[in-house]
């Protein structure tokens, strides 16, 4: 039993054709989602802005907890670098685990490299992000001035491109994995949101992680996106490059994810049309 | 620049019937009943979609493929364009392969008709150069210009089918694969997207069109192939083809009656002949033709009653020939017969017409037997006239030059003053 489909086109090409694809379907998400909406993109603001209020009311006034943290930035800033690029993780893959199954019609009557609709759902969230940055330099200039906590500009500002592309492509592996997951089992969508509010406490978004001995604590050292966000506010606040192991070892682990992922979603995306 | 083919080897395919676990509960349950051998197994219901199908379609080459809902048609179309993965056999694509099987796919009401041009066009695989070049044309092809930047929500549904069948339209594969989608849309605007298919076609494109619109596949496709449970049963002349097909479809609707009544007549065939005694399949407008009623008898007939009823692709009757009407009947004896019914100038226009022809025994007062519409003829016509019949005709010139009004009534007056003056 064999079957073979024979065309003169790699799929790394066929994905490069339909790259306008991949931007039409990130803009009709964005349309969509913000179309009769009277915030509209301010919306990506507003969400990590309003989160990172709440954490810096309860750290500081609730509960003060923030001393206990040794944090040598102020927790506005803090939080603020680590809620956005979570944001970006936690939307861009609760949005792409529905990717294939909210568009069936194009998945069952045309083709195309399906790849192409996580990928989208992910860039739609990382329009998102890059709005909702801008106002990390109102905020810089903020606790610049009118605190006596000084910004120190550096050339380490520059590292940030390979660390946002990092976060993408740790992203994408995923977001192949658990779309083509959720096609074939919806439950998949139902457990990865709870795994998402796990994931964000068991990462230094909000407050800082120093993993000890226990079981526990080796496991939360193995978490990718400690490093991932360590390495933002290393260098966009602290002027700082990255701690080198770490950082190493989120890349390796996001490429591994994204060359797996990949590969298993080619061998399945045949199997999509029918069993979705 | 296209030229591309398509090349189906031995391709099969099977689906299966209520096996898909679509939550992780269902997959946890079956393997635990497996494991635990308890409860039945379920039974593989399956059915054979497409069984060891062969073809090719060449460079410049338009196709129909053809045959009764289910026969497999759409699960070929989803197998070439890549959406499914036969189980067995070898398809070969060269060239960019493009396939219509939904009109104005990825089509999102909340956008407006300018950028749904662009999803759905990039969602057929064109670039945004090719789209931002053609999009004038698009536009222009649709007729819906002056709604460009509304929502494609406020679009009637036959505005949208339009946007969509001119994208669909502008899309310029080597090889394009179109399903039923061009046989919606008003008449004019399907003739379009007709036109513009040839063209492809002349231009290298390999055409492969689905569809049950028989007259429409035959205006354009020298070749079909016919489709029936998974198994193609013909690949040749498109006429040929549109016959296996309406035999495949009686076939398959009469197979189970015909076991259970006894037959006493059986027509065996229905044979066409040309002025020249030939056997043919299609012949020209105003020609003379031969119908041979051939059957075979279970017992003799003293008054054998022969009808042929003749109707174009889908509709009512275009006309009937009963022998009792015309005081004729046959005295035949048992065994193989035939009865002839000629037919000199044939009014038809060009076209698919379907034949059918009825044994009656009038003193029995039964129909022996019914081949229904399974037979057909094409007919060529150079007129390319519209409707169904040619009558003789002749046209004359009516324009006699027209009597001065003005001078009649000038006349009625004087005539009427004149009337006056008499006392």
């Amino acid at each position: 039993m064999s079957a073979t489909v024979q065309t003169n086109h790699h799929p790394l090409a066929e994905l490069w054709h339909y790259r306008h694809l991949l931007v039409s379907l990130t803009v009709r998400e964005l349309r969509i989602r913000y179309k009769q909406s009277l915030l509209g993109v301010g919306w990506a603001i507003c969400v990590p802005l309003s989160m990172m209020l709440i954490f810096t009311f309860v750290f500081t006034r609730a509960v003060n907890v923030v001393a206990a943290m040794n944090i040598d930035i102020p927790y506005a800033l803090f939080a603020y670098t680590g809620l956005v690029p979570w944001a970006f993780f936690a939307t861009g893959l609760n949005s792409s685990v529905n990717s294939l199954v909210n568009n069936r019609s194009l998945v069952t009557k045309v083709y195309f490299p399906r790849e192409v609709l996580p990928m989208s759902a992910i860039g739609s969230a990382f329009v998102d992000f890059v709005v909702a940055s801008t106002v990390l330099v109102g905020l810089v200039a903020y606790f610049h001035f009118f605190t006596d906590w000084n910004f120190n500009p550096s050339p380490a500002i520059l590292f940030l491109p390979v660390v946002v592309v990092v976060q993408i492509i740790f992203m994408t592996g995923l977001a192949l994995i658990l779309s083509m997951a959720n096609l074939f089992y919806r439950d998949v969508r139902q457990i990865l949101s709870v795994v998402l509010q796990l994931w964000m406490f068991a990462t230094n978004v909000v407050y800082p992680l120093k993993p000890d001995e226990s079981l526990i604590g080796r496991a939360v050292a193995l978490n990718p996106m400690t490093p991932l966000i360590g390495a933002y506010r290393d260098c966009l606040i602290k002027g700082q490059l990255p701690d080198s192991a770490s950082f190493i070892y989120a890349t390796l682990v996001a490429v591994a994810l994204l060359v797996f992922g990949w590969t298993c979603f080619q061998r399945a995306s045949y199997q999509f049309a029918e069993r979705i | 620049m296209a030229n591309g083919s398509v090349q189906l080897q031995d391709v099969s395919k099977r689906f299966y019937r209520g096996t898909a676990h679509d939550t992780l509960r269902d997959l946890l349950a079956s393997g635990i009943r497996r494991l635990t051998r308890r409860g039945k197994p379920k039974t593989r219901d399956s059915f054979q979609a497409m069984e060891n199908v062969t073809f090719q379609i060449n460079p410049g080459e338009a196709v129909g493929l053809i045959g009764a809902n289910g026969a497999g048609k759409s699960t070929a179309l989803k197998i070439i364009s890549r959406i499914m993965k036969p189980d067995t056999g070898t398809i070969t694509t060269r060239g960019r392969l493009t396939a219509l099987i939904e009109i104005g796919a990825g089509f999102h009401g909340d956008l407006t008709g300018r950028e749904n041009v662009y999803m759905n066009a990039s969602v057929l695989g064109m670039r945004k150069p090719e789209i931002d070049a053609k999009l004038d044309a698009i536009v222009a092809f649709s007729g819906v210009e002056a709604f460009l930047d509304t929502p494609v929500k406020r679009y009637s549904s036959g505005m949208q089918a339009r946007l969509g069948f001119s994208v669909a339209a502008h899309v310029d594969p080597d090889v394009l694969l179109v399903d039923e989608v061009l046989s919606v849309g008003d008449v004019l605007f399907r003739q379009r997207c007709v036109d513009h298919m040839q063209k492809l076609v002349n231009n290298g494109t390999a055409l492969l069109f689905v569809t049950h619109h028989l007259e429409q596949m035959q205006s354009f496709c020298s070749r079909a192939v016919v489709i029936d449970r998974g198994k193609i049963i013909h690949d040749g002349h498109t006429t040929d083809a549109v016959a296996r097909y309406i035999d495949a479809l009686k076939n398959g609707e009469t197979s189970k009656t015909q076991a259970t009544t006894q037959t006493v007549a059986r027509v065996t065939g229905l044979v066409f002949k040309d002025k020249f005694n030939r056997e043919t399949l299609t012949t020209h407008a105003h020609d003379t033709i031969d119908i041979d009623v051939r059957y075979e008898l279970a017992k003799p007939v003293t008054n054998l009653v022969v009808e042929i009823d003749i109707r174009r692709d889908v509709g009512s009757r275009l006309a009937n020939f009963s022998s009792i009407r015309d005081n004729v009947t046959f005295n035949t004896p048992k065994g193989a017969g035939c009865t002839t019914l000629k037919l000199p100038a044939l009014p038809f226009l060009g076209g698919q017409y379907f034949f059918r022809a009825i044994l009656r025994d009038p003193d029995s007062g039964n129909t022996i037997a019914d081949t229904d519409y399974r037979f057909s003829l094409f007919i060529e016509d150079d007129d390319k006239g519209t409707g169904v019949l040619c009558l003789p005709h002749e046209w004359q010139s009516n324009n006699q030059p027209q009597p001065d009004i003005q001078h009649d009534i000038q006349h009625d007056i004087q005539t009427e003053q004149h009337a006056n003056a008499l006392p």
